[in-house]
């Protein structure tokens, strides 16, 4: 059973159509990624999800049922903007927020998970003179300690430093080792290809991408051709059946044409420069969302629209 | 209904534990009844310095009357019996010949005096005032000093001057004030309370003098202690609203909780924070009275009254302050829907005095009956006048009851509607539209 079914729903708000007839499963317990530019409809569906907006038409279901009108005990819901009360201690707003899901054995779970976190120091101090990042820590504890079995963040990951990262991202995964269903919103591609089993990309409202990694970048082909030469990206321009060079510096990431032969890509670099490292590659989730979303793709629509 | 328990337990903890809310317990009533306080310390502190009349008796009448009724007071009064230590100010009085051809220079003269702090006042005795209805000008008696309309000494003064008058006055039509010593004694009609039957014992009660302090101060209280218990129950949710709406907080309080839950549990934590305030002051309150001895002065007949009322009107106006609060997405549009927000708590508090004076008006019943002046209006009327009509504070609380469940109502649509809308500002016709429309 799909622990998330989302029929046909969209939401308006005044003139702009937040979500555009979306429809999506979530297959209980797994990880599910929300990617799409900044204002595309993540945050609102995630709110929709979370009962806190109603969709104007179409249908949510979360663990087989409607949930309209009622809030549910057996969801987590990590706000992108941290709410917390800054004049509370930690622990007593943890206990706040793991009480108000009706939660069992509250305490130890707010104690277990701090000391996880390494807060056990902080337990006892004030909201107000936490670090943004333990403050992020903090509140991705109060979306857990009732144990929810389905777990909603929303962007989790900013502004937290790679050691802090770490620690959240294996703390998501012990969430859906232990069966609880994630759904969470990244800007960060990397995050989104490394731990997602599923990944969704919303674009001005509209489901574009949906599925596992992999099928997804199936949808493209191998299509990409990595590099890494002497001269860099001044070796490599106006090739023959290169649409796009991304240049990240060290390494220059090709885009093919659709059916050109990498072969003859590749022999004509080697006729310009000595070659270090050469792979065909299917095109990484960063580039398929440049693709869908990036400053050509606009243009692209602008001009079809004009 | 757990989870209004819930955010409700922790709105009070919240407040509570605050020192703000320990010390407010401690100030707000040394506030209101610090000047009461300090008035009562500062009267038995008076100037123990002597003070010195000067008296120009141009009527050659009283001048003498005045000197010896001086020096009996101060025989009688500037000296404690018991210890000796000085308690009050002598009244020297300094008897001027009158210098009728130059009066203005005398008046200049003995002003200055005045104003060096040689004399503290001097008296001008017209000449023609024993009788003093044919003669207007000539028969007045005028008072000179700093603050001359304020001096107590002015009126100490008169009674000297005419009871020597009236005397004079009744020796020249025969009458011999000696041997009619009650002639001018005066006797005022006290105050007395409405006499009632005892229940218990079913004899009649003995009857009792009422004071200013019954017929003012107790009507004054209630009303008082109702409006501190607004101010803290009910108006800190405006602000307390809109700072969880701009942290964000309210977003994941409403993972968990439906919006009416969420504000459900901010009101029943505002009428608990009231509520403890209220009991803390009416038990200390009646401890004190009683200790005092005036324990004839409490209200007892009203205080469940003001029980009643602090409870609807927390959960009137606090649906209210949390809707508006919910409206507002920083401070400063707080502060801004504070001062309209407020207008139903001032009026009441303008209005005190004349709904004091007279319970009973039309006026006074009629805003008494308005659900939003009810529990401090009606308070007052059932303080002041023990025969209000018993339908009133029914009608009043039946009024509130009604009015509270529409603002819960109402507040809980605009709340809902308003706590996640980010940026869009206050205006009267969005509230009104969320309200209708939901």
């Amino acid at each position: 059973m799909d622990t998330v079914e989302i029929r046909r729903v969209t939401k308006v708000f005044g003139d702009l159509t937040a979500v555009n007839d979306l429809t999506l499963n979530v297959p209980r317990g797994s990880v599910y990624g929300f990617i799409g530019p900044n204002g595309s409809g993540k945050t609102t569906t995630l709110r929709m999800i979370m009962n806190i907006y109603y969709p104007d038409t179409g249908s949510i279901r979360v663990f087989g049922e409607e949930l309209h009108g009622t809030s549910t005990d057996r969801i987590g819901y990590m706000p992108e903007e941290r709410g917390l009360y800054k004049r509370m201690k930690v622990r007593d707003i943890l206990r706040f927020y793991g009480e108000l899901k009706n939660g069992t054995d509250v305490k130890g779970e707010v104690d277990r998970w701090l000391e996880k976190f390494d807060l056990t120091d902080w337990a006892n101090k004030k909201v107000e003179v936490l670090s943004k990042g333990m403050a992020q820590k903090v509140q991705f504890i109060g979306t857990v300690v009732s144990r929810p079995e389905l777990v909603i963040l929303d962007e989790p990951f900013t502004g937290l430093d790679p050691v802090n990262a770490d620690v959240l991202r294996e703390a998501v995964l012990e969430l859906q080792a232990h069966g609880a269903t994630v759904i969470f919103s990244t800007h960060d591609m990397n995050v989104a290809e490394n731990m997602c089993d599923f990944i969704l990309m919303i674009f001005k409202g509209r489901k574009v991408l949906d599925g596992t990694l992999s099928s997804i970048q199936d949808q493209y082909g191998s299509d990409t051709i990595r590099l890494r030469t002497d001269d860099g990206a001044s070796a490599l321009e106006s090739i023959e059946g290169v649409e796009r060079i991304t240049n990240f510096g060290k390494m220059q990431e090709l885009r093919m044409t659709a059916g050109y032969d990498p072969q003859k890509i590749v022999a004509e670099v080697m006729s310009r420069t000595r070659v270090h490292s050469f792979e065909l590659a299917r095109p990484s989730l960063n580039d398929i969302f440049v693709r869908i979303a990036g400053p050509e793709a606009r243009e692209a629509e602008e001009a079809s629209h004009a | 209904m757990l989870k209004v328990f819930r955010i409700a337990k922790r709105e009070y903890l919240a407040t509570v534990r605050t020192k703000g809310f320990i010390i407010g317990l401690v100030v707000a009533p040394l506030l209101f009844g610090g000047s009461a306080l300090a008035m009562i310390i500062f009267e038995n502190r008076v100037d123990t310095r002597d003070k010195v009349i000067a008296i120009v008796d141009r009527s050659g009448l009283v001048a003498r009357t005045v000197v010896e009724t001086a020096e009996a007071r101060n025989v009688r009064t500037v000296y404690d019996e018991e210890s000796g230590e000085k308690v009050g100010p002598a009244y020297l009085i300094e008897v001027i010949v009158p210098d009728d051809a130059d009066l203005d220079a005398q008046r200049l003269e003995l002003s200055e005096r005045v104003r060096t702090n040689e004399l503290h006042a001097f008296v001008e005795v017209g000449p023609g005032v024993l009788h003093p209805r044919g003669d207007p000008v000539g028969s007045r008696i005028d008072y000179y000093a700093k603050s001359a309309a304020l001096d107590d000494l002015r009126s100490w003064v008169e009674r000297p001057i005419n009871g020597e008058l009236r005397s004079l006055r009744l020796q020249e039509t025969g009458a011999d004030p000696v041997t009619h010593e009650d002639m001018f004694d005066w006797v005022s009609a006290s105050p007395m309370g409405l006499v009632s039957l005892d229940p218990e014992t079913g004899e009649i009660g003995v009857p009792r003098r009422s004071s200013e302090a019954e017929a003012l101060i107790a009507p004054l209280v209630m009303p008082m202690l109702m409006f501190m218990m607004i101010m803290m129950g009910a108006v800190p949710l405006l602000n307390g609203v809109m700072e969880e709406k701009s942290q964000r907080i309210a977003e994941v309080v409403l993972g968990s909780a439906k919006p009416f839950e969420f504000m459900a549990g901010k009101v029943v934590g505002g009428l608990a924070v009231s509520l403890t305030a209220a009991t803390v002051y009416i038990v200390a309150g009646v401890l004190a009275v009683r200790q005092m001895g005036l324990a004839d002065y409490v209200p007892y007949h009203v205080l469940p009254w003001f029980f009643i009322y602090t409870l609807l009107a927390i959960v009137m106006l606090g649906a209210l302050y949390a809707a508006l609060g919910s409206v507002c997405n920083d401070p400063s549009e707080a502060q801004s829907l504070m001062l309209p927000g407020m207008i139903p708590v001032m009026i009441p508090m303008f209005v005190l005095v004349p709904v004091i004076k007279e319970p009973e008006s039309t006026f006074a019943t009629a805003l008494s009956l308005f659900p939003f002046f009810t529990p401090i209006l009606m308070l007052i009327r059932q303080t002041a006048l023990e025969t209000l009509p018993v339908w009133q504070p029914w009608a009043g609380v039946l009024g509130m009851l009604l009015f509270a469940m529409l603002m819960v109502w109402a507040g809980g649509r605009i709340f809902r509607m308003a706590i996640l809308m980010q940026g869009t500002p206050p205006k009267l016709g969005n509230m009104l539209r969320w309200a209708i429309k939901g």
